[in-house]
């Protein structure tokens, strides 16, 4: 499975540097929202996997939930630090500044934050039961934010970041290429997600 | 109903304890209104009487009332925890009369706070509010789901070993979905503009599905 997805990451690269075509205007560097979506996407799929976790973990009372939460969480902060990294860099070729406080920055923002208090929280109790039930209540008491806040945030603020792949109006306004790549790499970065959890759980 | 009654009198006992500890040890409380004064008093002082916008104003009457509330209502189960007495409070009363108890005595605390702070720092900043009535209504309904969200993070954090600065760090995601609209209708409040009622409604909402998620989360811990 390592190799697989080794061999998958090469490939996808490979694609993003030779065979799609150059942004208008933007220059090469652009060519990092290839890296910015599947991030992106994953720190949302790792605190939905968390929260997941933390659920089953309260029901059941087996440790090994608690576990996979907390790898979620961790990955989910890297994917999460990566992500808006990638991202304010490509909002600086487009837009001319790092940062905004556009809608899906700031939503983004508050999920650095989540995933750090979570994180913080779980450095900060010593004893290995109370921390378990505690880190799960507050995963699944930050996930209550979430629907909340998709909601209020742009109503509040203006966007100027593209529409997701899946628009609402569900027109797809891409090369074909371009598009196969960017499902590919999604794609690759979910099973990277998930060979990481699955590590020391065979 | 006979269940109903003697979960009510339960909250109620948990409430007149708290409330009585309250007075007799009165540290948490004026540290909590000493922080919102020297907050207050040094955002004034900073701006030296400069005209602030009322936007900004609206962010920063909400910014003194969160830390001011982070540090008043962060140790709500301490005494319990230090003395040891919480799994004895378990045993006489139901789990959800303390919690709801507890939060009663939090809402109750930042009411009082939020008499104490809001005149001084509309004097201060000289803001003459247009809207009265909108900035009581979001300022209640702020403070009830700070008191949801505050009371359970409070419990969360008793067993923690680091205390400085944890409580606001976990409570601020929580309770952003309230601080938004809140302080865009307190904006309001200031200008007298046209007010959007589902803002309201939606600090509402969330004030019933943090008090919701509270109560059934708590039964967890």
């Amino acid at each position: 499975m390592n190799k697989i997805l080794i061999l998958l990451t090469a490939a996808i690269i490979a694609a993003i540097i030779f065979l799609v075509p150059p942004i208008k205007g933007l220059g090469d560097l652009a060519k990092i929202i290839f890296f910015h979506v599947p991030t992106a996407w994953v720190s949302v799929i790792a605190f939905f996997a968390s929260a997941f976790f933390a659920a089953k973990f309260l029901r059941t009372s087996n440790f090994s939930f608690d576990k996979l939460s907390e790898r979620a969480a961790r990955l989910g902060f890297i994917f999460v630090l990566l992500s808006t990294i990638s991202g304010a860099i490509f909002s600086k070729l487009t837009w001319g500044a790092y940062w905004n406080w556009d809608p899906r920055q700031t939503t983004i923002f508050i999920l650095i934050l989540i995933y750090g208090a979570y994180l913080t929280l779980r450095a900060a109790v010593a004893d290995e039961k109370v921390r378990a039930k505690v880190s799960a209540i507050y995963s699944l008491l930050s996930i209550l934010t979430v629907p909340f806040l998709v909601f209020i945030i742009p109503r509040m603020y203006f966007s100027l970041h593209p529409s997701p792949v899946l628009n609402s109006s569900g027109r797809i306004e891409m090369d074909s290429i371009v598009l196969i790549v960017l499902i590919a790499a999604v794609v690759d970065a979910t099973l990277i997600f998930i060979q990481l959890m699955r590590r020391d759980f065979k | 109903m006979k269940l109903f009654s003697s979960r009510f009198k339960q909250v109620v006992a948990i409430l007149r304890k708290d409330f009585l500890i309250g007075m007799r040890q009165r540290a948490t409380f004026a540290a909590m209104m000493m922080f919102a004064l020297t907050a207050t008093a040094s955002l004034s002082l900073s701006t030296g009487g400069a005209f602030v916008e009322p936007k900004f104003l609206a962010a920063l009457l909400w910014v003194v009332i969160f830390f001011a509330a982070s540090a008043g209502i962060a140790g709500t189960f301490d005494d319990e925890a230090t003395a040891g007495t919480l799994p004895t409070l378990k045993l006489y009363a139901d789990a959800q009369a303390i919690l709801f108890g507890k939060m009663i005595y939090v809402f109750l605390s930042l009411v009082a706070l939020t008499i104490f702070i809001l005149p001084i720092f509309l004097i201060l900043f000289d803001e003459p509010t247009e809207n009265f009535l909108l900035l009581f209504t979001t300022i209640f309904l702020g403070l009830i789901g700070l008191a949801a969200a505050g009371t359970l993070t409070a419990a969360l954090t008793t067993s923690a070993t680091v205390k400085g600065g944890l409580f606001p760090i976990l409570l601020f995601p929580v309770t952003l979905p309230i601080f938004l609209p809140a302080i865009s209708l307190t904006e309001i409040s200031f200008t007298s503009a046209a007010f959007d009622m589902s803002s309201l409604i939606m600090i509402a909402a969330f004030d019933s599905i943090l008090i919701t998620a509270s109560s059934i989360l708590y039964d967890y811990l």
